[in-house]
């Protein structure tokens, strides 16, 4: 009997879910307060985002309070212990920084309801970074997801609602992958529980759960071949909503992949389950950068690289090493902040109600708007692994522990994919430094400096991870 | 402090350049310059400097930012501070700011690079001085292509680089090894092997050595007089430096292993850059291919095991750099005066500018090897090894390009400077005293460093020579 029927959930239960539950409920706050403001002034954007922001700031300090307890809630539903804090922290930080790229999403009249919907989502996001059993996945990876929809489809644009179904219909069809495999592996052991998984013994019927549950998962990371909705999405999406997509999604679903890689499958059998995933990881670090080579929209460019900067997380985790699942902690927050950087510098170069910024808009940015083209430079060679950033030090340790897990060819594949990706990323280094003659360009300028403190705090940590690549030594057990 | 002193303050002096006026940037310039002189008094006074170290990495390596001199790094951070302190002052034209501040940047960047005690700092400098470079010919290259292919090139050498730094560290458990003879690496015969070849690709390309110098003479084309100078001068050196401080004390019997297939690179290289460079009609290209032919010339000493080669390739890597940066920066003032580096077009210029024309030819001299001058002392230096260790034929080889090289040379001279002059072609001045300024200290260097070579040497010898691998 699983202890999750056998006992009554305590005060130590809730408080371990304490800082989602604060994510969760600020929403109502927000929602509360915009029935007191009404028009369209700049003070109900301000009130819906502070709030947001304060209540996000609150669940982090929170979160960061609980940092070295390890405790395993609800009968190891939900295991808070390093691993789920640091991804929450991740989730937490992204979410604050979309809501300064954006200052509120949408309309005036909308904003009270997409900041809802966005911290609804996060907390469908930190509620996968701890959760421990397959029902606890499901109903973050829904939370996270429901949530993204309708933010897909907040614009008036009608590619934004041509997304917004694409996104419902395959996201849709992933969570099915994932359930189903849920089943499977619930029949083949009884248990939902990843710590009852490891323990079982491998049948036909677990490993076609397992890989079932694995499609789910990479439909999610969008890897390779399951990445065709990434652009189409991106495209579409709101910038912000297109910038959170683009790390939260990615975040709370390797947490759940790196708990059921480490923990629902014990070594022997996982490295041969795993094999198709590495293939994956090393197919969307190709694929994903050659597919980014031809892309002139930012958006679409950003979804490509995405694609393979996931590649090179995931590769992280070959031979479920400890190393590598902080180095893959790691380098995900390094590439929150890089990817988040250059989302926020984007923004701050869209007009009002501009969808496509293309690369031929950042022609001599160097020499109009120097600070930002030299943000901008750091975030693409973080980007493309040049130091002095998080992305050149992130990937030289994930290069150290895939070969030395004795994974050598996804460690060259990664380097022939960085290689690849060298092309797509200074191509806009070029452009903005290249002298444009100025009556080809508007220099169009954002009217909203919040933006401008997204690409301050993400160029300084792109710079810091990498001189300091701080990881926490206290991300094990993942179940118990 | 005073060793990272000398990284840190030319790339922070740089980048804060760009928020200098550009009206001032004259005294930008002049700052710049002055800086130079600055890094250059600090390294040659203070060549006892502790080294600097601050903990990177520790797992699955152990990593550092340590920095230090070595016997060979502290004349390489002379020789770079010297030239770009010469190509500052010669720097000119509407991108004046951003082309000093990128040469500021250049040099911290290579700074760290020779000063790095540490394979991973190592390789981050590697990658880093590609950047300033890309950004000078992106914003002023005539031909997108080059900055791409100097690049992309470049990069993939980084990229090999840093694969191989990864396995070496988790092979060695620690990189912060460099100038450090107590480190035993035990890297095994299987890896080892393939280790070597990531590291070596990336040296060669940066070299370049033929095959791989496809991406350099378009580079040094399009690149502005002053930037070229460095990169001729100093960043071609910093695979052979890898060699030398990386290779042959940490995988030894690789290079040795690959004695054979260097051996016909630089052999390659020699013959391939001397004949170009006789066909070449584009002044600056004439120069380039002859570098190719002269570091070919280095590559066979850094692979030959002899100490009196390893001897002659120091030598010959600053008398290299010495009059490569004054060859580039005189044809720089021929072109300016010109606007173009034809050499059939060019002509009858040393009448009325005997100082311009003072100063190509002892820069020529000692690129063609004339005793007397620093490249003698490399090449014989180098010969004589060579001989010695029993490689007769590579070393009868080597001296045919030698004599090719006062064949180019002089033509490149007399096509300039002599004959009649061409009435198309606008009125010239003699040497401004900054461009005298300029190229005088190098000039002076290579005159001193031919007389006396063997300073250099003994001073590299009582450094500690067991890391430059002389045995």
């Amino acid at each position: 009997m699983s202890p999750a029927f056998g006992s009554f959930p305590v005060g130590a239960d809730y408080a371990a879910l304490l800082p989602m539950a604060v994510v969760a409920c600020t929403p109502l706050v927000i929602l509360f307060a915009d029935l007191f403001l009404t028009g369209g002034g700049n003070l109900r954007r301000g009130v819906a985002v502070g709030i947001a922001i304060v209540g996000l700031v609150i669940a982090g300090v929170i979160e960061a309070g609980q940092y070295p307890h390890d405790y395993a809630a609800f009968g190891g539903a939900f295991i808070e212990g390093g691993f789920s804090i640091v991804f929450s922290e991740i989730v937490i930080v992204a979410t604050v920084a979309t809501l300064l790229l954006s200052a509120g999403i949408g309309r005036t009249d909308q904003v009270a309801g997409t900041t809802a919907l966005l911290l609804w989502s996060a907390s469908g996001a930190m509620l996968m970074s701890g959760a421990a059993n397959l029902m606890t996945v499901f109903l973050g990876l829904e939370l996270l997801s429901l949530g993204l929809y309708c933010l897909c489809a907040i614009s008036a644009r009608s590619t934004a609602r041509e997304a917004a179904l694409k996104y419902l219909i395959l996201s849709s069809m992933a969570s099915g992958f994932l359930l189903y495999g849920s089943a499977l592996l619930f029949g083949a052991t009884g248990s939902v529980a990843f710590a009852a998984l490891a323990a079982a013994p491998l049948t036909p019927l677990f490993a076609l759960g397992a890989g079932l549950f694995l499609v789910g998962i990479a439909f999610k990371l969008s890897l390779v071949p399951f990445h065709a909705w990434t652009p189409d999405v991106y495209e579409g999406a709101p910038l912000p909503v297109t910038a959170f997509m683009s790390v939260v999604t990615k975040a709370g679903t390797l947490a759940v992949f790196a708990r059921f890689a480490y923990a629902a499958l014990p070594p022997d059998r996982a490295s041969a389950i795993l094999i198709p995933i590495w293939v994956a990881a090393a197919l969307s670090m190709l694929i994903g950068n050659l597919a980014a080579l031809a892309q002139t929209d930012m958006k679409r460019l950003l979804a490509y690289s995405g694609i393979a900067q996931v590649g090179y997380i995931v590769a992280a985790f070959a031979g479920q090493t400890t190393l590598g699942l902080r180095y893959a902690l790691l380098y995900l927050a390094g590439y929150t902040f890089m990817n988040l950087g250059a989302f926020a510098v984007v923004e701050l170069m869209s007009r009002d109600g501009d969808a496509v910024v293309g690369i031929p808009r950042f022609a001599g940015l160097a020499y109009r708007r120097p600070w930002l083209a030299a943000a901008m430079t750091l975030f693409l060679i973080g980007l493309a692994g040049l130091p002095p950033t998080i992305g050149f030090t992130g990937k030289i340790l994930i290069l150290a522990v895939t070969t030395g897990a004795g994974y050598a060819w996804l460690a060259g594949v990664l380097i022939v994919g960085t290689a690849i990706s060298a092309y797509v990323y200074f191509k806009i280094v070029r452009a903005m430094f290249v002298h444009a003659d100025p009556a080809h360009v508007r220099d169009e300028r954002s009217r909203n400096p919040l933006p401008w403190l997204a690409v301050a705090v993400c160029a300084v940590l792109t710079f810091a991870l990498g001189v300091f690549p701080l990881t926490p030594s206290n991300i094990l057990p993942l179940v118990k | 402090m005073i060793v990272s002193a000398l990284v840190l303050v030319p790339i922070l002096f740089g980048l804060a350049l760009y928020a200098v006026p550009r009206r001032a940037a004259g005294i930008a310039k002049g700052a710049s310059a002055v800086l130079a002189a600055l890094v250059f008094a600090l390294a040659a006074l203070e060549p006892q400097a502790p080294d600097a170290t601050v903990r990177w990495l520790s797992r699955p390596f152990a990593a550092a930012f340590h920095l230090g001199f070595g016997p060979i790094s502290f004349w390489l951070v002379l020789l770079l501070a010297l030239v770009t302190f010469s190509a500052l002052l010669v720097v000119r034209g509407s991108r004046m700011r951003e082309i000093a501040a990128q040469l500021l940047v250049l040099q911290g960047a290579m700074n760290g690079l020779f000063l790095a005690k540490d394979v991973l700092l190592f390789a981050l400098f590697w990658d880093l001085m590609l950047l300033p470079v890309f950004l000078v010919l992106v914003a002023g290259g005539t031909h997108g292509r080059t900055a791409w292919k100097y690049l992309l090139y470049n990069l993939v050498g980084g990229l090999a680089l840093l694969l191989a730094t990864a396995a070496f560290g988790v092979l060695a458990g620690t990189t912060d090894v460099i100038g450090n003879p107590a480190a035993r690496v035990g890297i095994g015969a299987t890896w080892g092997a393939w280790i070597f070849a990531g590291f070596a690709f990336a040296f060669l390309i940066k070299t370049p050595v033929f095959p791989f110098h496809t991406w350099m003479p378009e580079t040094y084309a399009d690149l502005p007089p002053p930037v070229v100078a460095v990169v001729s001068a100093v960043q071609s050196k910093a695979g052979l430096y890898g060699f030398l401080a990386i290779g042959v004390p940490f995988l030894g019997p690789e290079m040795a292993q690959a004695r054979p297939l260097m051996f016909v690179l630089g052999l390659s290289a020699l013959l391939y850059g001397a004949f170009v460079a006789l066909a070449e009609r584009d002044a600056k290209r004439v120069v380039a291919y002859s570098s190719l032919s002269h570091l070919g010339l280095i590559l066979l000493a850094v692979f030959s095991g002899s100490s009196l080669a390893y001897a002659g390739a120091l030598v010959y890597i600053i008398a290299h750099g010495l009059f490569s940066a004054a060859l580039f920066i005189v044809l720089g003032a021929v072109e300016q005066r010109e606007e173009t580096r034809d050499l059939l077009r060019l002509g009858g210029l040393g009448a009325r500018n005997p100082q311009l024309a003072g100063a190509l030819m002892l820069a020529a001299l000692a690129a063609l090897g004339l005793p007397g001058l620093a490249g003698f002392a490399g090449e014989i230096l180098i010969l004589t090894g060579l001989y010695r260790a029993g490689y007769g034929w590579p070393a009868v080889i080597a001296l045919l390009p030698i004599v090719l090289a006062a064949a180019y040379m002089l033509r490149v001279f007399q096509s300039i400077m002599n004959g009649p002059e061409h009435p198309d072609l606008p009125q010239r001045r003699d040497l401004t005293w900054l461009e005298g300024l300029a190229v005088a200290p190098l000039v002076a260097a290579f005159v001193w460093l031919g007389i006396d070579p063997a300073s250099v040497v003994a001073a590299m010898v009582a450094g500690g020579a067991h890391v430059a691998g002389v045995r």
